[in-house]
């Protein structure tokens, strides 16, 4: 070991309460930045999962101006040699055409405003977890025609169970009314409270009927395999298709409001965990400095034996490193092993009704999910080492311009 | 009669210190050479320019005016960086607070100036327990500062300072934080280094125990040399 570095080593624990307490400071600093991004990342990533898998897909192609509209107007074809492109990319784990609109959905006496999608009974498996939400009944089938499956809050309030018959009005695409009774094969239970009480989901064929339709379609939901990917494989899509006739979404613009609540919710959370760091910094520049004047006299000393004054500069520098990194190293050494546990073992909300209901209204199951990512733990190692170095600088410059005469002067 | 070379040499040279635009004359108009071999003392009391003029012969600090030769060479032509290798190579110190490196053993402090001349670490080991032995503290090189005596720290310093094997070695107020056993015991291990490996020393002290041992008494008073008592070498 050079002599630098021993030298800061032994100094760092030269006070080992007061480096205890730093390194402690670290530690807790560094493990708990890893698990809020974490938990954070796990999180988002189970929302968005939850709201694409329920909504439209990872990536969405539409017609010409569907999402600034979203009516029967703006309409788009799933052809032959588009379903073969879809399903022979690598990129993509499934998709599925879709008819969007919206009705009236009655029972003898009530009434209820819903948005109804038409589906393909076997591809919507493929891309959304609609069908593995069946609390009673079962899913549309393939050939079996006027079925719905409601949303379980939608069935209640409409009063209606599985084997009920319920009465559809619209306005179908050559603006004649459409009316028609649907059996409820399926009600589904849905974790967004307004998906639960206005979702009804009848088959792709069915709604081209009923809406007069065609073999047109609203939109193609695309489930991909990596979520990352979403925007690469949009634009993937979007550069090899006629604009005029087809335009492709990634989940963010078919989404804008999760999407910002994404990015607002990330920003909060980079506020507090700055303001950890901000103290860490704080912690680690007390320590450093203290320990520079501290040591006044023998900076002096070993400048006055012939040790540079850029080797006292080195020096300080790497007590303020070695003291991040011990505590850099054990906040690692908490931090993943406890967010490897709870990415395998994630935490179902069951004690409170609230914190459950504030999962709910985002659209998600009420289950506490940690990803570890590595860009986490290495941002926060950066973070904390980035600190450690600007707190260190005032310290390791006050300590090497020090000159030995002034401090021998001083004795 | 052999004609002795300088090591130090002033040569008219006066330091002044500005406090809050106040200036005040530390020295004045002193000339002073150090020949290889002697064991000299600065004398005089508080406030007579003696640590003044050790530190501006220790290129610890720069003259206001004149110069200060080591082996010839003016010490104000050189950088910051220099002057910090001629401190490595060339001189020695031995502080009244014995200042060791708390941190490191008696050893690893003996080693530590050796270490910045970049010897390699079997020697330096050698060389630090040798010095060890010859300042009677055999056995006791992995002790740290703060587990011996002061007399014992103040031996460290001057095997510290031996150890770069220096033209000169500059103590200040060497024995000041020692009981007079102790401080006898020391200055006579100097003499007997100076004696035996002609080591130059400079002293900076007021204490008799020093004086009575210093072969030159170079008495400084308000800043100028008021007289010289003695010879030079041994």
């Amino acid at each position: 070991m050079s002599l630098e570095w021993r030298l800061a080593w032994r100094n760092v624990w030269r006070n080992p309460r007061r480096t205890g307490l730093t390194v402690s400071a670290t530690v807790f600093a560094v493990a708990l930045l890893v698990l809020m991004s974490a938990l954070s990342t796990g999180m988002w990533e189970k929302i968005i999962d939850d709201s694409v898998s329920m909504g439209s897909g990872h990536v969405t192609l539409t017609g010409p101006n569907y999402l600034e509209e979203r009516t029967l107007e703006q309409y788009t074809y799933l052809d032959a040699p588009l379903a073969t492109r879809l399903g022979e990319n690598p990129a993509i784990a499934g998709y599925a055409p879709r008819v969007n609109a919206f009705g009236l959905l009655s029972d003898a006496d009530v009434t209820r405003g819903v948005m109804v999608i038409g589906v393909d009974p076997e591809l919507e498996k493929s891309v959304s977890s609609l069908p593995d939400r069946i609390k009673s009944g079962r899913f549309l089938e393939k050939g079996k025609n006027r079925e719905v499956v409601l949303g379980g809050r939608l069935a209640e309030i409409l009063g209606v169970k599985i084997g009920d018959q319920v009465l559809l009005y619209s306005v179908a695409y050559s603006l004649e009314s459409a009316y028609d009774l649907f059996s409820v094969a399926g009600i589904m239970h849905l974790p967004d409270p307004a998906l639960d009480r206005g979702l009804a989901l009848i088959s792709l064929a069915d709604a081209q009927a009923f809406f007069v339709y065609g073999n047109r379609i609203s939109e193609v939901a695309i489930r991909v395999r990596e979520a990352d990917h979403s925007a690469s494989l949009a634009e993937q899509l979007g550069s090899s298709l006629d604009p005029e006739k087809i335009e492709a979404h990634p989940w963010p613009e078919v989404m804008p409001d999760l999407a910002q609540t994404v990015v607002i919710d990330k920003l909060g959370m980079y506020l507090m965990l700055a303001i950890l760091v901000i103290v860490v910094a704080f912690g680690i520049f007390n320590t450093i400095l203290m320990a520079v004047l501290e040591r006044k006299r023998e900076f002096g000393v070993v400048l006055a034996l012939g040790l540079r004054p850029r080797a006292i500069f080195r020096i300080v520098y790497l007590e303020s490193i070695l003291l991040a990194g011990v505590g850099l190293t054990l906040g690692l050494l908490v931090a993943i092993p406890l967010v490897l546990y709870l990415q395998a073992n994630p935490i179902p909300i069951t004690n409170s009704e609230e914190m459950a209901a504030a999962f709910e209204m985002v659209g998600t199951d009420p289950v506490i999910y940690a990803k570890l990512i590595a860009n986490n733990p290495i941002l926060s190692a950066l973070t904390i080492l980035l600190v450690a170095l600007l707190a260190a600088l005032y310290p390791a410059i006050r300590a090497s311009q020090g000159k030995p005469v002034d401090v021998l002067r001083s004795l | 009669m052999t004609e002795t070379t300088p090591i130090l040499q002033a040569i008219g040279v006066r330091k002044t210190y500005e406090t809050r635009g106040v200036e005040t004359q530390a020295l004045s108009e002193i000339d002073l050479s150090v020949a290889e071999g002697e064991f000299t003392a600065l004398a005089g009391p508080s406030g007579s320019g003696k640590t003044t003029l050790l530190n501006l012969m220790g290129a610890l600090d720069i003259p206001t005016q004149g110069e200060i030769r080591l082996d010839g060479e003016n010490l104000g032509n050189l950088t910051p960086a220099e002057l910090s290798r001629r401190r490595l190579h060339k001189l020695g110190f031995i502080f009244q607070a014995y200042n060791l490196i708390p941190v490191f053993s008696a050893a690893e402090n003996i080693e530590f100036v050796m270490e910045l001349q970049g010897v390699p670490h079997e020697e330096r080991r050698t060389r630090a327990l040798e010095l060890l032995e010859s300042v009677d503290l055999a056995g006791l090189g992995d002790k740290r500062p703060l587990e011996m005596s002061g007399g014992q720290q103040q031996r460290v310093a001057v095997a510290r300072a031996l150890a770069s094997r220096p033209r000169i070695i500059l103590a200040d107020e060497p024995t000041a934080n020692l009981d007079s056993k102790t401080a006898i015991r020391l200055l006579d291990l100097m003499l007997e280094l100076n004696r035996s490996q002609t080591t130059t020393f400079l002293f900076s002290s007021h204490d008799p125990l020093v004086l009575e041992r210093a072969r030159r008494r170079v008495w400084l008073r308000d800043g100028v040399i008021d007289r010289v008592e003695g010879g030079a070498a041994a």
